[in-house]
């Protein structure tokens, strides 16, 4: 039948322009980062002047290396508490390690605009000078939830006896974990690590209520610099970006598989990717 | 039993099997690997381990048997040292370990879900402990080799244990644990995992590398012919209690309790009236038993395996009840009969199906027979 014939192809051009509704200004950011001339609707050629022009503003190289480094930091934190967080709430009682496994998700589930307006209000209460630091603290914060929830999807697959192994072959409680339920976690501990970084590394919210004067994170420097007028310069630094956590995500997904063949690791428990 | 304790002289696999003989003294110390007193454990109240009194000798193979839930993970995790006793206390080798955490427990253990570290590959999981202990570097590989060697995994050691079958990654688990040489190895069902075939070839293996390395094994399960099969002495545990202890011959022969009589194989159990020299089970039944202890109007059973049934070739000093056959099947090597002795009570009858037996010998349904079994045969259980 005709209409049954017909179905596919109307589903496929829908999927087309579902995709380039999606990726349009993307590519659009891309294909004008290496436009010759200022515009931003005419492409007059090929040429590297906006990453030569945004190579060469000091404000916005600060800005990106004080996103790299806010999102290093709180990647490297919010593991270590994460971590902790979700070992210890494996050996607490089921019915206060639900209550608590619940807790922490909260910041999942907050809008970030209230967690940033929080974070604000809690540093203006504390005194805190608002800074890079302040960035950081909030985005830890919000981090930890994304850490806990992936080391506790692995560590539920992980039978418990695996640590008595351990203790039963000689480690002290704190070496069975050191020696055996780290390393067994390193997959999931690579993939959320990567995943907070790209997550911090181009947050906006959170960070525009908790950063200072300058240098000020990267997605919030780009906003003010528009709200001047639009240089074409910030395609250049979108493409540099976009490059940046695209790399992240890929790594991400790959990282866990090459470390440990077989089982679910790092983002594959979220994105609920196809285990191998 | 003594058995001397594993030394770093003598390699793993090719210590003389010493045999065991009470009264003999070779090693010095003393005579129990493991001995328990008032074992108890609670849960909420509940008591799942109820006084466990055990004593097992050193290189003695030893099986914990029992239902499912009646405390036998229970009873090796306050061994190993991962769950305290509410009360009593644990020795090992004669050191009193009730306190002691697992790691300085001179005990190691092969768990069910076999807990390899998957990040470490079988050559590292059976060197594990050896590091742990400190032993150095070329002892330690030479030790974890002869292991490997004696589970036949040597060609395997660089392989990570994703990458081994059900078997191999339970024979790495018990090279993990022997190589250490404990004074006691626990192993809590290594073999459940396993599909039958496997599991009867891994009965074997298992025996034969405990007689060939001598450590005390003290092994769960609830399979009650690989307990048979393997085991110098089996204790059958029930509800937290120790029902009966002993070798498996013993067990099964003379059975103590209406529990261990049904658990270990099959019995015929035929409760009564103890009076006067018999068991009166129902009008028209009354079993004659040696009435030793016995006091008129007791209750109890008498239990009769059903291998110990004659139905021909009786003699005059059997005990002799008519019946008639209510079913037959034929097993291959045996035919098991179902024979109504009396009304409501039915025997279960096997019989060997010997050379010089034709099929028209065997008994078909309905026929009028005569059982006989000899008295000592006829266990009373209270
Ligand atoms: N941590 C615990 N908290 C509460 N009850 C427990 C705990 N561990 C075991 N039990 C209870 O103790 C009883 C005995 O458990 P155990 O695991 O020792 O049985 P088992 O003999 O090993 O049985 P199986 O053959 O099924 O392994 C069970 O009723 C179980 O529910
Ligand atoms: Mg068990």
């Amino acid at each position: 039948m005709a209409g049954v014939e017909r179905r596919p192809r109307l589903a496929s051009v829908v999927t087309v322009l579902f995709f380039a509704w999606l990726y349009a200004p993307i590519v659009a950011v891309v294909v004008f980062s290496f436009n010759s001339i200022r515009s931003l609707s005419t492409f007059g050629g090929v040429s590297t002047r906006w990453y030569a022009s945004f190579f060469h503003d000091d404000s916005l190289i600060r800005s990106l290396l004080a996103s790299i480094a806010i999102a290093t930091v709180s990647a490297v934190g919010a593991l270590v508490l994460g971590t902790m967080l979700a070992l210890g709430l494996e050996r607490i009682s089921s019915r206060t390690g639900r209550a608590v496994g619940a807790v922490t998700l909260l910041p999942l589930v907050t809008p970030e605009i209230v967690t940033g307006v929080a974070a604000l209000l809690f540093f203006h209460g504390l005194g805190l000078k608002l800074s890079l630091l302040t960035v950081t603290l909030a985005e830890i914060t919000f981090s930890i939830a994304y850490v806990t929830v992936i080391v506790r999807g692995r560590l539920a697959a992980m039978s418990p006896e695996v640590e008595e192994a351990a203790r039963d072959l000689g480690c002290t409680p704190w070496q069975a974990v050191r020696l055996v339920t780290l390393p067994t976690l390193v997959p999931a501990l690579v993939g959320a690590g990567l995943l907070v970084f790209a997550l911090v590394f181009d947050d906006f919210v959170l960070a525009f209520f908790t950063t200072g004067v300058d240098p000020q994170p990267l997605p919030v420097r780009i906003y003010s610099s528009i709200r001047f007028g639009v240089s074409p310069a910030i395609n250049a630094v979108g493409t540099v970006v976009l490059a940046f956590s695209a790399l992240l995500i890929v790594l991400a997904l790959v990282a866990p598989r090459l470390l440990r063949r077989g089982g679910a690791g790092g983002l594959d428990l979220i994105t609920g990717g196809e285990r191998s | 039993m003594t058995i001397p304790p594993p030394t770093a002289q003598t390699p793993l696999h090719r210590r003389p099997a010493v045999p065991g003989q009470p009264g003999e003294a070779r090693s010095p110390g003393p005579e129990s690997a493991v001995r328990l007193r008032g074992l108890t454990k609670t849960f909420g109240g509940q008591t799942v381990v109820d006084a466990l009194d055990l004593e097992i000798g050193r290189g003695e193979f030893f099986s914990l048997l029992g239902p499912s839930g009646c405390g036998k993970t229970t009873t090796l995790r306050m061994i190993a040292g991962f769950s305290d006793p509410t009360a009593g206390t644990i020795e090992v080798g004669g050191e009193d370990v009730t306190s002691v955490p697992p790691h300085r427990r001179d005990v190691n253990t092969v768990f069910q879900s076999y807990a390899l570290f998957d990040h470490l590959d079988v050559r590292r999981n059976v060197g594990f402990g050896l590091r742990r202990k400190g032993i150095d570097r070329g002892e330690a590989d030479r030790r974890v080799a002869e292991a490997l060697e004696l589970v036949q995994l040597a060609d395997r050691a660089r392989d990570r244990p994703a990458q081994l079958s059900g078997g191999q990654r339970q024979r790495v688990a018990l090279a993990r644990a022997i190589v250490n040489r404990p004074q006691l190895l626990l192993l809590d069902e290594p073999l459940a995992a396993l599909d039958l075939k496997l599991r009867r070839a891994m009965q074997l293996e298992l025996k034969a590398i405990q007689r060939e390395v001598g450590i005390t094994f003290l092994f769960v399960t609830h399979d009650q012919d690989e307990a048979m099969s393997m085991s110098d002495r089996i204790a059958i545990m029930h509800d937290g209690l120790i029902e009966q202890c002993g070798t498996p011959e013993d067990v099964y022969e003379n059975p103590t309790s209406v529990f261990a009589a049904g658990f270990i194989g099959t019995s015929n159990l035929m409760p009564g009236t103890y009076r006067a020299g018999r068991v009166h089970v129902c009008d028209g039944l009354a079993v004659p038993v040696s009435g030793e202890g016995l006091v008129d109007g007791e209750s109890v059973s008498v239990a009769v395996r059903p291998e110990k049934i004659w139905l021909s070739e009786l003699t005059d000093a059997m005990v002799r009840v008519p019946g008639r056959v209510a079913a037959s099947s034929y097993h291959g090597a045996t035919t098991q009969y179902l024979v109504d002795v009396a009304p409501g009570v039915t025997l279960t009858v096997l019989e060997q199906n010997l050379p010089r037996m034709r099929p028209e010998d065997r008994w078909t349904k309905g026929a009028q027979v005569e059982l006989g079994w000899l008295p000592e045969h006829g266990v009373v259980l209270r």
